[in-house]
């Protein structure tokens, strides 16, 4: 157990920067996600912790040793980390059992055979494989060998679990149980975590704090109740969750819905040309009056909810209302909506 | 399935390829084996007893293997690490090296055995000169004509074979494997112990016995090292037996061909189980820069080894034979003086000379054209339908390519001289005939590679569109897999272009090749024009490669 300090880490790949000035604290047991789009610096960022890549400026160190400093040329390569790590392919061996392949890091810390016996038995009871040491890679399925990697990558009791997008090869339902899976041991283990995922409903969901990423720089750093309610920029509010994005100006403290005579509070204290945002959940609609009038053009039924295209001068705004029946709206009818918990952001 | 439009014409048409091919590949085989066993009517072991009874030919048989193991361990000892240092570490001038490894492979190795005869001959070697001169020596150190020198000159030419296996391998291995025993806390050397070496040891294994084969069926390099140190082996034995003529002589060689055959045929058989055996793939991620093992002090020493290896096993030959060819007086030393150009007037203007080289040029169009027609048809049948039978034309043409060169030479020259029909003993045909045996197999299996990246809905997606399936044919399949069907005529042409063995057996007045021509000067010690000759081969061998590498943009190269 142990925290994970990254201070001023640059990555790059001859003119590329793939990660510019990285800065995170993680604490002692925490689950931290680094979440953004493919390309974003998460996954070199992931690496460089692991010791696959080093930082090109900038420091990291993992419980009390520096792992890698720019500055005095200090590396601890890989394997002398002391770190648990999950790939998105499993790399479970295929020439070893399951027992094998759970068994090869303490194999290497000379760990004598009965405590390994014991040891390795015990995770594989943990991720529910207890029955299938004797079994090859290639006789599981790719949930089995999802926990048979996470196994191997516990069975040391390592400081820090790094995982790599560990369940994008899996399909959704799969994908769930593990979230609660991987989380729940997390929790039992109170083992240090560092996640990478391009996936916004599994780092909500597992994660203490979210680093959001873009184009190689930290958007934001947060709770993900904090950077779904209050995304630092558009670029975090339009990858968590859903987003209508309408041009707005200020006018002393009002921000004003370009062309209209409707305003929001400036909280920000932002100036000149705005973006207004409204995630589609917060906005009120109804038949008979409004702040905003406009008519609606699509409807698409999703069980749950209905999901509205409601078009307002040039503009056509989503609107998803839970519960409500899908012919409460008719197309081309004139609806009205109310925006509620209202975002600004400076436009580009 | 609607790939071909009737039922009926597509019976027609894979039982005459099927018939074409049975009558060329299978069917020459089945009567050299039928040959080898019936004596007076009577199926006997006798040829075989009297075969083995003879000391030189049961020597030859027990060189043969041992030249064959010892050439494929160091082959293998040689090709591994150097491929895991190219794949898998920060090695300097990695891509340059691999160009150079792989490339040697395109060097004709009777250019090679040329090359180290003129350097490690005892007599008059180059390096031999070099070493008596540095270190005062009296005698040679080395002398070329040994079993040695032999495996020496084997391993140089034909360790391309395990170091492409090797490295392809290495290349398709999921490199987080072996991140996940770094992270484990293996070091790089635990790491290419526990998981890199066992996972890639049924390739090892198929690298080497791939060398194997190619030792043991080779010709060109036994003939030219081995002979004058009165080293044989099957295929020098073989070749002799077929010279003297007679009956006897050709029922002495059919008894080791079908030995040699059996044993690489065999080999091969046993190689492809192995490795469909296991299946070692898993499923990949996202394609992640691999790791490279940081070298670190070592970095230094691994360049200069490699570097080294690279020096000695193509920039040192070609050297050589460039350097010997412009030699004006072998009896004179290397002094400026005696460089010129005038070795290659005489066979620049020798009319004998261009007309061999024009002859292969020749020979290797029409085997190129007729392979690649053949080869795309067998590919698409094999790959693109689901008739009954499919594969068989790609499974025969597999076991000509898969047979000793030497082994098809003679079951031609047996079965088409006129004993069953077709005649076509000393005419061009039956050596082209015997190129198209051993080599449509590569042409095949690229063109089969490219057919099957063609996914199902490019097809279904024009048809949709309202084109007919000969539209379809022209517009979408051919313009996908044109690269592969270009490529497919250069790995039938250059091979053809410079043949040796098969064409040492068949040629006739009329029809010497560049590869017998020089192979006799050669013998008759003529050292410089084989030297011109074998740099003019060397440069036809270049520029098609570099042909081949623009066409298919650095995808296929020989």
């Amino acid at each position: 157990m142990s925290q994970v300090s990254i201070e001023h880490v640059y990555k790059r790949f001859g003119k590329v920067t793939a990660v510019g000035d990285f800065n995170l604290q993680v604490a002692d047991g925490e689950f931290v996600s680094l979440l953004g789009p493919s390309g974003c610096g998460k996954t070199t960022t992931l690496r460089m912790v692991a010791g696959f890549e080093r930082t090109t400026e900038g420091k990291i160190v993992i419980g009390e040793r520096v792992v890698n400093n720019h500055e005095d040329g200090t590396f601890v390569p890989p394997e002398k980390r002391d770190i648990g790590m999950v790939f998105q392919s499993y790399a479970v061996w295929p020439h070893m059992t399951v027992f094998e392949n759970v068994e090869y890091p303490l194999k290497i810390k000379k760990v004598d055979k009965a405590e390994r016996d014991k040891k390795v038995q015990n995770i594989l009871e943990m991720v529910h494989l207890g029955e299938y040491g004797e079994r090859y890679p290639n006789q599981l399925s790719g949930g089995q060998q999802q926990r048979v990697a996470l196994a191997r990558a516990l069975v040391a009791n390592p400081s820090l679990l790094l995982l790599d997008e560990p369940l994008s090869n899996l399909d959704a339902k799969l994908r769930e149980s593990m979230r609660f899976e991987i989380s729940a041991l997390q929790k039992r283990l109170g083992i240090t975590v560092i996640y990478v995922t391009h996936d916004q409903s599994e780092a909500m969901t597992m994660s203490d704090r979210i680093v959001v990423m873009s184009a190689g720089v930290v958007q934001q750093i947060g709770k993900p109740y904090e950077i779904y309610t209050h995304p630092a920029n558009k670029m975090v509010a339009d990858f968590i969750g859903l987003v209508n994005f309408l041009p707005g100006v200020i006018k002393g403290d009002r921000a004003f819905l370009e062309g209209t005579e409707n305003s929001f509070a400036n909280e920000k204290n932002l100036t000149g040309n705005v973006t207004i945002a409204v995630r589609p959940e917060n906005i009120k609609m109804s038949k008979t009056g409004g702040m905003i009038k406009g008519s609606m053009k699509h409807r698409f039924y999703l069980g749950d909810s209905v999901d509205y295209r409601v078009q307002v001068g040039e503009h056509v705004i989503r609107v998803i209302i839970k519960g409500i029946q899908y012919g409460t709206y008719a197309d081309g009818e004139t609806v009205y909506l109310d925006f509620d918990k209202v975002m600004l952001f400076n436009r580009e | 399935m609607k790939h071909l439009p009737r039922i009926d014409s597509k019976f027609i048409v894979i039982a005459i390829s099927v018939l074409v091919l049975l009558y060329f590949i299978v069917f020459p085989m089945l009567i050299l084996i039928y040959d080898s066993f019936v004596v007076d009517g009577a199926i006997n072991f006798s040829n075989y007893k009297a075969v083995y009874s003879q000391n030189v030919n049961w020597k030859a048989l027990v060189n043969t293997v041992e030249l064959s193991l010892l050439v494929m361990v160091a082959s293998v000892i040689i090709t591994f690490p150097m491929a895991w240092l190219i794949g898998r570490t920060d090695l300097p001038w990695k891509r340059t090296f691999r160009t150079i490894l792989v490339g040697s492979y395109m060097i004709p190795p009777y250019v090679g055995a040329i090359a180290w005869v003129q350097m490690l001959n005892p007599s008059v070697g180059y390096l031999n000169d070099l070493f008596k001169y540095i270190f005062h020596l009296s005698a040679a150190p080395f002398n070329i004509y040994t079993i040695g020198g032999l495996a020496w000159v084997l391993t140089l030419f034909y360790s391309p074979f395990a170091f492409i296996t090797i490295s392809r391998a290495m290349e398709k291995m999921d490199p987080t494997l072996e991140e996940a025993a770094r992270v484990a806390g293996a070091s790089p050397l635990r790491t290419l112990w526990d998981v890199t070496l066992p996972l890639m040891a049924p390739s090892i294994v198929a690298g080497g016995l791939l060398v194997f084969i190619a030792a043991g069926s080779a010709f060109g390099i036994p003939a030219i090292v081995g002979m004058p140190g009165n080293i044989e082996v099957m295929t020098t034995r073989i070749v002799t037996f077929v010279y003297m003529g007679d009956d006897k002589g050709i029922r002495d060689a059919t008894a080791l061909a079908v030995s040699l055959m059996i044993i690489a045929n065999g080999l091969l058989f046993f190689m492809s189980w192995l490795l469909s055996r296991k299946d070692y793939t898993t499923i990949s991620g996202k394609s992640t820069r691999p790791n490279m093992v940081e070298l670190g002090k070592f970095k230094h020493l691994a360049f200069f080894v490699v570097a080294a290896y690279a020096f000695v096993a193509v920039i040192l030959p070609i050297g050589s034979v460039v350097m010997t060819s412009f030699i004006k007086s072998m009896s004179k030393g290397l002094e400026w003086s005696n460089f010129g150009i005038d070795p290659w007037i005489p066979v620049i203007t020798s009319a004998q000379y261009m007309e061999s080289i024009g002859r292969s040029l020749v020979y290797g169009v029409i085997a190129a054209c007729i392979g690649t027609v053949l080869a795309v048809f067998v590919a698409y049948l094999s790959v693109k339908t689901n008739i009954t039978g499919r594969s068989l034309p790609d499974l025969l043409v597999v076991l000509g390519g898969s047979t000793p060169s030497i082994v098809i030479a003679l079951a031609l020259i047996i079965t088409f001289s006129g004993n069953y029909g077709l005649n076509i003993y000393s005419s061009m045909w039956i050596l082209i005939v015997g190129y198209l045996v051993k080599y449509m197999t590569m042409s095949v299996r690229t063109v089969a590679a490219s057919l099957s990246q063609v996914h199902i809905s490019l097809e279904e997606a024009a048809l949709n569109s309202g084109a007919s399936w000969i539209r379809t044919c022209k517009d979408i399949i051919i313009p996908l897999v044109m690269p592969s069907i270009v490529a497919g005529w250069f790995l039938i042409f250059m091979p053809s272009f410079y043949e040796l063995t098969m064409s040492n057996l068949l040629y006739g007045a009329d029809t010497k090749t560049i590869g017998v021509l020089l192979y006799e000067l050669q013998t008759y010690a003529d050292t410089q024009n084989a030297s011109v000759l074998s740099v003019i081969i060397l440069v036809i061998v270049l520029a098609g490669n570099l042909v081949l590498n623009k066409l298919t943009k650095g995808a296929v190269s020989i």
